[in-house]
């Protein structure tokens, strides 16, 4: 289990990581997602023990580690760079850790032989890191740091240099890997499919802060603000006020869009709030229902499994973009005008307008 | 046939160089053109003597540990020069001022640091750490020839290994002591495997120097005991006996080349490990399992 409080770290008079706290059980798949540059790395080497945060605990299975050495720690990490030792082959690179630990030579035989098949590097064991593909490298530092059964892994965008295909099985390979040992990870990405994909749960950064934590489920569906509706997936957000009706849990809203009805579980902020909607939520209307609004179609695109389309709303000023995704073909042309329902159950309250 | 055409006026010039040399002293070893004629006798005769070897034996303990000090001092140097340190570029500056003092300038100071009246002496006497000056200088080992080799060298050893280690990835570095490696295992492990190229030409290139050294040997050296090129001077412009130091001539050079091949087939087997940890057979056996 890792445990971290209020960790601060700062870069000269830059805030790095800014009063961060959040805990992983054992055997979770804990997935920090932000833009670049939001302090992900950052963070992970804190907990890897590579730089030493200004403030704030860390602790792995109840005991505190933000004094010990990285070599002191039951953590391994998987680097964005991959970081194989060049001059080690394949099998010495994933011994290099069992090693270290003096692991009895017929154990380490074991563990390498479980890895090389796990990962399927059997025909490569005896290759130099450079004799590698880069999907193969990627393979051979996640052997590596899996074979540690360290009480965290921690990986740094192991994908990100990957192709698309190849994503998506290293993708399953880790997450398959992960549960079946059932390590505590923590896993730091900028895709958000693969967040979404892969966890159990999801930490929004921004800026050094977390902007929502929560599973891929809530966070998508039920994200708290601007930022995390917009970096999760695409969203229509608009500027609402909001007055309460007789029904429970219903509330009328008047936006870009008109007036609309929402229900909603969780009361708004305050009567002038952000809402929010996803693309596909929208569906094409088939007569007089509630929630009905119209825009103009400016911009069409087949994608195969949806079809994008990008409208304006037709307000006087020159009206809002909206996002809407079909999942069936649209006869309609660019320059037309097109009815859409969004139930009431799939717009979101996001935080207060300030102005 | 265009590629060797292109090569030619720069090889060109240094075979011709290196070989017309080579030929000169060659064709001088055996007394070729002399009134008496040619002979194997100035081979036999050098290499039976065992003032020679005497010099072969000092020679090469004082390059062996002048070169090996050089880069054991130059490691944990060039270790803790990759790290942030504030006054970087002057600490670095200080530390290459060594390759500006020429040899000879050098074995003159140390020597007067040293010597019998010499500041060390006298600050020992002044501490009352001993009563009576010591003699160091000159002496017999050849000490004061390795103190000065490696003062002398690891200035240059330095600018090799530091250059080779920060092109080290800190990654990498930081993925060993993620797996575990203590700071010794980190640099026997990792950061002395991968700088094993730059190892052997600091090595080669410290050793020739030290192998063929003259100025630290004619000042400081033994007063018993000719560096191999003391004595090459010696047997030309004392006893006028060319043909004997042209023999001796090519013994360094002979000597240079050896050691070049040694110190790269001694250090080779550190840089890589690609000796299979386990074969197809027992992979097999698991997989079964
Ligand atoms: N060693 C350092 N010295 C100074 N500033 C640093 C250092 N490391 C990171 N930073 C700064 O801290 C901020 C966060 O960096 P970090 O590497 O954690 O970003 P990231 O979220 O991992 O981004 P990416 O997705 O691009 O990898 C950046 O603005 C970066 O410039
Ligand atoms: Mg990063």
């Amino acid at each position: 289990m890792l445990q971290i409080k209020n960790l601060k770290k700062h870069f000269e008079d830059y805030l790095a990581t800014d009063d961060i706290s959040f805990e992983a059980k054992e055997g979770e798949f804990v997935t920090l997602l932000g833009p670049s540059g939001c302090g992900k790395t950052t963070l992970l080497k804190m907990i890897g023990g590579f730089h030493k945060p200004d403030s704030g605990e860390i602790w792995i299975n109840n005991e505190r580690v933000d004094h010990l050495r990285p070599e002191n720690r039951s953590t391994a990490m998987c680097f964005q760079s991959y970081a194989l030792f060049p001059h080690l082959s394949v099998s010495h690179n994933i011994c290099f850790g069992l090693a270290q630990k003096k692991l009895a030579a017929n154990l380490q035989k074991d563990y390498l032989a479980e890895a090389l098949l796990q990962v399927g590097l059997v025909p490569h064991k005896d290759k130099l890191p450079s004799q590698l593909s880069g999907g193969q490298q990627q393979r051979v530092a996640l052997a590596r740091a899996m074979v540690m059964r360290p009480d965290v892994i921690l990986f740094d965008e192991p994908l990100s240099n990957l192709d698309a295909k190849l994503r998506e099985s290293v993708r399953f390979e880790i997450k398959s890997l992960q549960k079946k040992h059932k390590l505590t990870t923590v896993y730091v990405t900028h895709d958000q499919a693969e967040a979404l994909a892969m966890s159990d749960k999801i930490i929004v950064l921004n800026a050094g802060r977390i902007e929502q934590e929560g599973s891929p489920e809530s966070i998508y569906y039920r994200p708290k603000n601007r930022f995390v509706a917009d970096f999760i997936g695409a969203a229509n957000i608009h500027k609402a006020k909001v007055t309460k009706l007789e029904q429970a849990h219903h509330y009328q809203v008047s936006c870009e869009l008109g007036d609309l009805i929402v229900e909603s579980e969780e009361p708004p902020v305050s009567d002038y709030v952000y809402i929010c909607w996803r693309p596909e939520s929208a569906y094409r209307a088939q007569g007089e229902v509630e929630n009905t609004f119209n825009i103009k179609v400016e911009n069409l695109a087949f994608l195969g499994n949806v079809t994008d389309l990008f409208g304006r709303t037709l307000a006087m000023n020159d009206g809002e973009s909206v996002r809407i995704q079909l999942d069936k073909l649209l006869h309609t042309q660019v320059g037309k005008s097109e009815s859409f329902v969004i139930p009431k159950n799939a717009i979101r309250f996001l935080e207060e307008v300030d102005e | 046939m265009k590629l060797w055409l292109l090569l030619l006026p720069g090889l060109g010039s240094i075979v011709f160089l290196m070989g017309s040399a080579l030929y000169t002293i060659m064709i001088q070893s055996v007394g070729l053109h002399t009134e008496l004629g040619a002979s194997l006798d100035y081979w036999s005769d050098t290499l039976s003597d065992p003032i020679l070897f005497r010099s072969i034996e000092y020679s090469l303990r004082t390059s062996v540990l002048g070169s090996l000090g050089a880069v054991i001092l130059a490691y944990p140097i060039a270790m803790w020069l990759r790290k942030p340190i504030p006054g970087k570029t002057a600490i670095i500056g200080l530390l290459r001022a060594p390759m500006f003092v020429p040899g000879l300038v050098a074995a003159f100071l140390l020597i007067n640091v040293i010597s019998f009246h010499g500041i060390l002496n006298e600050s020992l006497l002044a501490l009352g750490v001993i009563d009576k000056p010591l003699r160091i200088t000159n002496d017999k080992f050849g000490w004061s020839v390795v103190m000065l080799q490696v003062w002398k060298n690891t200035p240059f050893a330095l600018i090799l290994l530091s250059s080779s280690i920060n092109s080290i990835r800190s990654d990498v570095l930081d993925a060993s002591a993620d797996l575990g490696a203590s700071a010794w295992a980190n640099f026997s492990q990792v950061v002395f495997p991968l700088t094993i190229p730059a190892l052997q030409a600091a090595l080669i290139l410290i050793f020739i120097g030290a192998l063929g050294d003259f100025a630290f040997a004619s000042i400081a050296g033994s007063r018993n005991v000719y560096s191999l090129s003391v004595l090459m001077h010696y047997t030309a412009t004392a006893y006028y006996e060319w043909e004997k130091a042209a023999v001796i001539g090519l013994v360094i050079m002979v000597l240079s080349g050896l050691s070049a091949i040694l110190i790269t087939l001694m250090t080779r087997p550190f840089a890589n490990r690609t000796r299979p940890v386990i074969s197809a057979s027992f992979l097999e056996r698991s997989h079964e399992k």
